[in-house]
């Protein structure tokens, strides 16, 4: 489970905005990022490449810390090792999960997960992928203090048990580990590059250890990294059009400026709002696709916001559609639950009909609503004290904490902003005597699995990131029923009635969903428009666009 | 002799003080690392929090986690990046090149065009020319130096073209060509003081004495302002173009995150922000280095422009 925050430097994030109101191609102007509204298609993938292409330049919203993924990989990591490392199993752009280097996998019993390992891929330093090898990548991906540990937790043995096989042991039902194979912590590694490489490995200048489309020929430190097209590579499915991706990176309107110069071919961005320059324009598109990301209001144990009446009070109040404008110029949706459409990896129509029929988080607040926020604080006995949501200076958090404040003034409770510097924001998840500074803190929150379980785990009495003291011992049940459900429909129904308890207490107020968004300049195509793009080879698919 | 060695004495004196005082700074400012080397919040259970802390010595007093790393410095090894995971040598030696061209640049800009403007305001003191010099450099001295920069990009990258948006070129003329709009960026901001040194230096000249007598031997004016004004006046001049490289080290920091160059100063702000202790330390005194560096080659080489000058002037 991968969840990495990266807080903007302060001077980055002031830059930033200033560069929208400079550039010139923001009618917004400086107002923190509001801007005109855009159209940006909402799909998992972008039309179809029709030819094929030597090199195109990507950016990157920083630069790569480490190839090492058991060290630890941000999100710029991912985006070079979705393309360079195949896995057990393989994320499909519209975030469903298929095959990867194991051909089949199956769950022999409650406990037994069984791959069949396929015999035909080669590394890229032409050594054959054995069952050996997958075996060795599993145990390191599980070693104490290794990056996705946490996904081996309830695993107990892992053995080859035929050529072409290995079986891997849990101590209880785990429905989501098969996930879990199609992300970092299903890399598979070539021991011999690794134990030879020793220290350097990850780092600049260190051979390739995996067996993906592409790998990395070189890392120029500080400037760019390149990947180029393996002749070689198992699948013949994926079979890449672009032979050479070099990857830069820059802050946002560095990158929205080398778009628009022609410099970069495209970028995934972590900042939905920083899109908005490109309305209108007729060199560069805008692509969004579904994603697991959604900003919340994750609320403390501290004062009034223990009592789930007003925090459904305030769900009840909060203006997100004025949030998904100003604070991402509308590339941002106003948002039910706390987990965004990309994580309905199986059974989708389920979800989104479940999904639908929630309530209590309008995307504008009507009368109806706001009289029955009111009547919710009636009921808590109206809290006399000030309500504190924290902010970290940061254009999105502000108009967060902004609108919460409005929200809870226009039910009749005080509010007020706290700012925590962006440094110390991180710590409301470790510091308890942080959290009894504040009621509420925005956040960007999203999960690495394609499947809402994985989110709402979070909501079990001891789970890590419960602040609020929500304790319902029927949930806990559910959880547990959830993970032992090996089959996806057993699993969604399941994971609904979570998603249901959830929203019913108000766990976390929901904000808005960011979706995966993309830019691209328009005489290129074919890649995925979802936060696929973090673990399947995505460069694979980039192609030249018809003329 | 004597003199170099209590020189370079003060001189790792100077960096031992800075070197724990930053660390202290690191120390007590907010934030806790631990927060960022494991990332996931699911993860920040009381026990794997431990584990972190014990494994980078986080749960040591101050002074024993500064002897961890001075230990360290002393053997040549400034420890490992926490975000990076390389050790910080290899991280400092990718990025100092282009801080250093960037600096070298902004510069040569300076030198030639302060003392130039400078020249020209003095020998037309009192008239229009000087007062749009005066008036010009103040007001550019006035400009934030990310705003200017955002402005250059917006109009000489994105609008004309004519110099890559971001990143700092591959080498050679192209690296030359990529730093332009930064290295203008980064001296346009400093031309003011520099000029108005140059200008009020050769001010004083044209009154002194010799030039007086200069003049009295019908000398041209071009002459007398090469020989003997200027002359008289380097002293300041270069010990004040000295100092404004010797901050511009220091000052890179908003012109590269703007410029998007992977430098040491968008190095330092990345490490601020994510708490990685043994990276901050370094490009710290890698500055407070190159500071005395600069200083004390402007020491070294003012005696050598002109003979009356005291030796210690600048590093007192």
């Amino acid at each position: 489970m991968k969840n990495t925050h990266h807080p903007l430097g302060l001077a980055a994030a002031t830059v930033s905005v200033a560069a929208l109101a400079l550039t010139g191609c923001s009618s917004g102007g400086a107002d923190d990022g509001a801007a005109a509204a855009i159209e940006a298609p909402f799909a998992a993938e972008t039309p179809a490449a029709s030819g094929p292409l030597d090199r195109a330049t990507w950016m990157l919203g920083g630069e790569p810390t480490t190839l090492d993924a058991d060290i630890d990989a941000t999100t710029a990591d991912d985006t070079i090792l979705a393309n360079v490392c195949d896995r057990l199993m393989r994320v499909q752009p519209d975030l469903s999960l298929g095959q990867g280097i194991a051909s089949a996998a199956e769950w022999a019993d409650d406990t037994h997960l069984v791959f069949t390992i396929r015999q035909d891929a080669v590394f890229h330093d032409g050594s054959p992928v054995s069952t050996a090898d997958v075996l060795w990548s599993l145990q390191r991906h599980a070693a104490e203090g290794a990056a996705e540990s946490d996904e081996y937790a309830n695993v107990v043995a892992m053995e080859q048990t035929a050529a072409d096989e290995i079986t891997i042991t849990t101590s209880q039902p785990d429905a989501i580990l098969l996930q879990a194979m199609a992300g970092d912590g299903g890399i598979v590694w070539n021991p011999r590059v690794i134990e030879a490489e020793g220290d350097a490995f990850g780092g600049p200048g260190a051979a390739s250890a995996c067996s993906g489309p592409y790998e990395v020929t070189a890392w120029e430190a500080g400037s760019s990294l390149t990947i180029t097209k393996f002749a070689d590579y198992w699948d013949p499915e994926v079979d890449a059009l672009t032979d050479e991706v070099v990857f830069r990176w820059a802050e946002e309107s560095a990158i929205a400026n080398s778009l628009t110069t022609g410099e970069a071919q495209g970028a995934y961005l972590e900042n939905a709002g920083a899109a908005t320059s490109f309305a209108g324009s007729t060199d560069v598109s805008v692509f969004q696709g579904p994603s697991t990301n959604a900003w919340v209001l994750e609320a403390t144990d501290r004062g009034a916001l223990g009592d789930e009446r007003i925090r459904k009070a305030l769900s009840l109040a909060l203006d997100r559609e004025g949030i998904a404008t100003a604070a991402f110029g509308g590339l941002a949706k106003p948002w039910k639950t706390p987990v965004g459409s990309g994580a309905w990896g199986y059974e989708a129509e389920a979800f989104e009909a479940a999904y639908d029929a929630l309530e209590g988080a309008p995307a504008k607040p009507g009368e109806d609503d706001l009289a029955a926020a009111e009547a919710l604080v009636a009921e808590a006995g109206g809290p006399e004290e000030t309500i504190v949501v924290a902010s970290n200076g940061s254009s999105s958090h502000n108009v967060i904490a902004n609108a919460l404040v409005a929200a809870a003034k226009s039910i009749g409770l005080e509010a007020e902003i706290l700012v925590v510097p962006q440094v110390q924001y991180g710590d409301f998840y470790s510091d308890a005597e942080l959290r009894g500074q504040a009621d509420l803190w925005p956040d960007e929150y999203y999960i690495s699995k394609n499947d809402p379980l994985g989110f709402y785990k979070n909501g079990k009495s001891d789970a890590s990131v419960n602040f609020t003291g929500f304790a319902d011992p029927e949930y806990d049940e559910l959880v547990a029923a959830g993970y032992a459900a090996t089959d996806d429909a057993e699993r969604a129904e399941i994971t609904i009635e979570l998603q249901q308890r959830w929203v019913d207490h108000a766990v976390w107020i929901p904000v808005v969903a960011t979706p995966a968004t993309l830019i691209m300049a328009n005489d290129v195509t074919g890649v995925p428009s979802s936060a696929a793009y973090i673990y399947t080879p995505w460069a694979a698919s980039l192609g030249s666009a018809e003329r | 002799m004597s003199h170099a060695i209590r020189k370079l004495a003060g001189m790792i004196l100077t960096l031992v003080i800075a070197s724990f005082i930053i660390f202290a700074a690191m120390f007590a400012a907010p934030g806790d690392p631990v927060t960022f080397l494991i990332g996931n919040p699911e993860n920040l259970t009381p026990e794997r929090i431990a584990s972190v802390r014990a494994q980078y010595h986080l749960d040591e007093p101050l002074l024993a986690q500064y002897w961890h790393w001075a230990s360290g410095a002393l053997t040549g090894d400034f420890g490992q990046s926490f975000q990076y995971h390389q050790p910080v040598s290899a991280l400092l030696a990718a990025r100092v090149p282009v801080t250093l061209a960037l600096v070298g640049y902004a510069a040569v800009i300076l030198a030639v065009v302060g003392i130039g403007l400078g020249v020209l305001a003095a020998v037309r003191r009192g008239r229009a020319t000087d007062t749009l010099v005066v008036g010009g450099t103040t007001l550019a001295a006035s400009i934030p130096s990310f705003v200017l920069g955002i402005a250059f990009v917006a109009l000489f990258a994105v609008q004309l073209r004519w110099f890559p948006v971001a990143g700092a070129g591959s080498g050679g003329v192209d690296r030359l060509v990529s730093l332009t709009l930064p290295a203008l960026t980064l001296s346009i901001t400093a031309l003011a003081i520099v000029s108005r040194v140059t200008r009020q230096s050769m001010i004083e000249q044209f009154t002194s004495e010799h030039v007086e007598a200069a003049r009295a031997t019908g000398l041209r004016e071009r002459f007398i302002v090469r020989d003997h004004v200027l002359r008289g006046s380097w002293g300041p001049i270069i010990t004040m173009v000295a100092l404004v490289i010797a901050s511009m080290i220091a000052g890179t920091v908003a012109v590269e995150t703007v410029f998007g160059l992977s430098g040491v100063g968008s190095l330092l702000v990345d490490a601020i922000n994510t708490h990685d202790f043994p990276v901050v330390q370094a490009v710290l005194l890698f500055m407070v280095v190159a500071y005395m560096v600069v200083t004390t080659i402007v020491d070294l080489l003012l005696p050598v422009l002109d003979p009356r000058i005291d030796r210690r002037k600048v590093t007192a």
